[in-house]
């Protein structure tokens, strides 16, 4: 089974290049049919990617989200999928030749890391361990997504010339609103990540809080993105204030997941 | 004094307060916690230590900067919530009413709509009922997701919640360790209890790793009043409640008995922990210490003493030997070695893992996790249960106009409105 999950993997990566190559002709060469066979291409990687997990959960009798391999690809398996339900429901291909190099680098990632199957220690063996990584997928997903998004914005604010670009992207008041919403969802999932990791650590480790620097950085990409919502509220800041700090929240999420596991160990340092 | 109270309810202070608490945290979590000025000195440079200390960065997340930036936004967050209590309570119950709605232009707006009810039911607002304008035309309204409006509130009091709860569990929580090996009583802090090890297990996975420690352990009351003990298994992710006290499995190390035997009889023997010591019996001056047990000693290259795996196959132990506080002696013992001190003859045997379980009293632990699960309700509701309101008035020429509004739907409700309009258009043209 860890065989066939090898090969579904290379395949993964082989189809998420070829769909970011489609998506990136799709704007050189300007044509939509470019676009559509892209979104199918990345559609049918998500699949072949959701099969992969499955086998490898099967393979290792458990979900795959104890170390820094399946972290990596379930991560770029939730970037993947929270970018096509929004490049669909918002009939938006560009973020999908945005966010694709995204998900191709968190593969590229995942595949430098070692894809031994362990077994769990006993701290990591509890029913808890599934909703707080699950989430955690999902939140790291949308932040990537509402990252790229506050990519476009910035980008979009120093097109000037009416062209193919400027059609396919949706004006700011748009795209601060569809930023808005991947983020929405992030911070949803993100406090949900946050409570479930709460509760399991009170089981496991007799505190639900204890600063590891792990939590601590959740907490930091919490606030920033808990600022991020304040300040599109108020008057002015929406916009362009709201991208930066979406670009500035997903950098954080990079810390708490990368640099926070090789700069400052933990509880968390398995993760 | 006004314009204070002002900054403080304040969203502007509620921004400026995110960031400096971001920025507190990223500083605690980069700056090693709970160390002493030497070691500062040592790992960054004197004139750095020099800084950690006095600004209280060695214990940033209980120093006193840190619980006044947190108190300010529990005020921030406590005013803010009372300031807009009676804005929302008069929204909640104008909600219903049309009145308003039908006196405002809404934010997207469509003329001449044929059949203004097949626009409702594609917005999926609920049956419209019908009322008249102040000019007395017809007119019908229809509201929904009025308790999206709280979200924000909801989530304030959530996170409100959670931090009180913290903060009145650390003020007055109280933690105990208890460790050794099955058989062993020991009391519990300053409490009235004792624990007694009954078993400890340790299961482990086919390549050796751990699966799982077991303590079975039974807490006993030694005074009269309070409430009785009992027997429980605690293991990881598997805490046990008894007594008021919550035990959890903590860690685990390894243990040995200790015989010392003086001119060929036993003088005296005790089980020792791993970094715990022994005085002997008749001379207290000199004191045996077992610094590590080895389970499958080896000397391992660039480490020097070390294990290789964590059976019990070769066990050793590193023993230091103190004369008056001064050491004297350090070695390595194998299985059948013994050390001579004069006319001391001391051996390890019996080596087994001990356990350490964590005991702890937290009385608000229930309202930190309440205040996560409102604040996690108060996103739910602001993020998906979106206010909107949908009217329209019949004009005195018989042609509908259809109003839309939606606090925080944008551009994206708009967009909805006018792909329902079209939608109403193309199956209905002939009414136009």
């Amino acid at each position: 089974m860890l065989q066939v999950e090898n090969t579904l993997f290379t395949l993964v990566m082989l189809i998420c290049f070829a769909s970011m190559i489609l998506y990136f002709a799709f704007i050189a060469a300007r044509r939509d049919k470019l676009a559509r066979a892209a979104v199918a291409l990345q559609a049918a990687g998500l699949a072949l990617h959701t099969a992969a997990l499955v086998c490898r959960g099967i393979a290792a009798g458990r979900l795959p989200l104890t170390n820094q391999y399946e972290f990596a690809t379930s991560f770029a398996w939730g970037v993947s999928l929270v970018s096509l339900i929004f490049v669909l429901k918002f009939k938006f291909p560009v973020l999908g030749a945005f966010s694709a190099p995204v998900t191709f680098l968190i593969i590229g990632y995942a595949a430098m890391q070692s894809r031994e199957v362990r077994e769990l220690m006993p701290s990591l063996r509890s029913n808890w361990l599934a909703f707080h990584v699950s989430t955690a997928i999902i939140a790291y997903g949308a932040f990537g997504v509402s990252c790229v998004l506050g990519g476009i914005f910035l980008l979009r604010e120093r097109m000037k010339a009416r062209g193919f670009l400027d059609q396919h992207i949706p004006d700011r008041e748009k795209l601060d609103v569809i930023g808005y919403r991947s983020v929405s969802l992030g911070l949803l999932f993100l406090t949900f990540t946050i409570i479930t990791g709460a509760i399991w650590a009170e089981r496991a480790w007799g505190s639900y809080w204890s600063w590891d620097p792990k939590e601590t950085w959740s907490l930091v990409t919490w606030i920033v993105y808990a600022a991020y919502l304040h300040l599109r509220i108020r008057r002015g800041w929406r916009g362009r204030a709201a991208a930066i700090f979406a670009v500035v929240g997903f950098i954080c999420v990079m810390f708490t997941y990368i640099g926070v596991n090789t700069l400052l160990p933990g509880v968390h340092s398995y993760a | 004094m006004k314009k204070i109270w002002k900054f403080i309810s304040s969203m502007r202070f509620a921004i400026l307060l995110l960031i400096v608490l971001a920025a507190a945290c990223s500083v605690g979590s980069l700056v090693t916690q709970g160390q002493t000025a030497d070691w500062y000195a040592r790992h960054y440079s004197q004139r750095a230590a020099a800084w950690i200390m006095a600004l209280g960065l060695n214990d940033a997340f209980h120093s006193g900067w840190f619980i006044v930036i947190t108190g300010f936004l529990c005020l921030n967050l406590t005013l803010c919530n009372l300031i807009r209590l009676p804005k929302l309570i008069r929204a909640a119950k104008a909600d219903g009413r049309p009145e308003n709605a039908l006196r405002s232009e809404g934010d997207a707006r469509a003329e001449n709509v044929a059949d203004p009810k097949a626009v409702f039911r594609a917005l999926r607002m609920p049956a419209p009922v019908e009322c008249r304008d102040a000019e007395g035309r017809e007119a019908l309204f229809s509201a929904k997701n009025g308790a999206g409006r709280w979200g924000a509130w909801v989530c304030h009091l959530g996170i409100l919640m959670l931090i009180l709860g913290f903060g009145l569990g650390q003020m007055t929580q109280r933690q105990y360790t208890v460790y050794g090996v099955p058989g062993q009583t020991r009391q519990i802090g300053d409490t009235p209890y004792c624990l007694t090890i009954d078993d400890f297990r340790v299961d482990t996975h086919e390549d050796g790793s751990a699966a799982q420690y077991t303590t079975d352990i039974t807490v006993a009351n030694t005074a009269s009043a309070g409430p009785d003990g009992g027997s429980a298994s605690v293991s990881v992710n598997h805490p046990a409640a008894l007594a008021g006290m919550k035990f959890y499995q903590n860690s685990t190390g390894w243990a040995a008995d200790i015989e010392i035997l003086k001119d060929g009889a036993l003088l005296q023997s005790d089980t020792l922990c791993a970094g715990e010591f022994l005085p002997v019996a008749d001379r207290p001056q000199l004191v045996i210490m077992l610094d590590a047990l080895y389970p499958d000693y080896a000397i391992l290259p660039d480490v020097g003493p070390g294990t290789v795996s964590d059976r019990l196959n070769n066990p050793a132990y590193r023993y230091s030997i103190y004369y008056q506080r001064e050491i004297v002696g350090q070695n390595v013992l194998t299985a059948g070695q013994t050390i001579t001190v004069n006319e001391y003859e001391i051996r390890f045997v019996n080596p087994r893992p001990y356990t350490l379980i964590q005991i702890k009293v937290d009385h608000f632990t229930w309202l930190a996790l309440l205040g996560g699960l409102v604040t996690l309700a108060g996103l739910a509701l602001a993020f998906y249960v979106q206010p909107a309101k949908v009217w329209a008035v019949r004009s005195a020429e018989g042609g509908w106009t259809v109003f839309g509004q939606s606090r925080k739907g944008g551009a994206l409700f708009r967009d909805r409105f006018t792909a329902a309009v079209e939608q109403n258009n193309r199956q209905s043209p002939g009414k136009e």
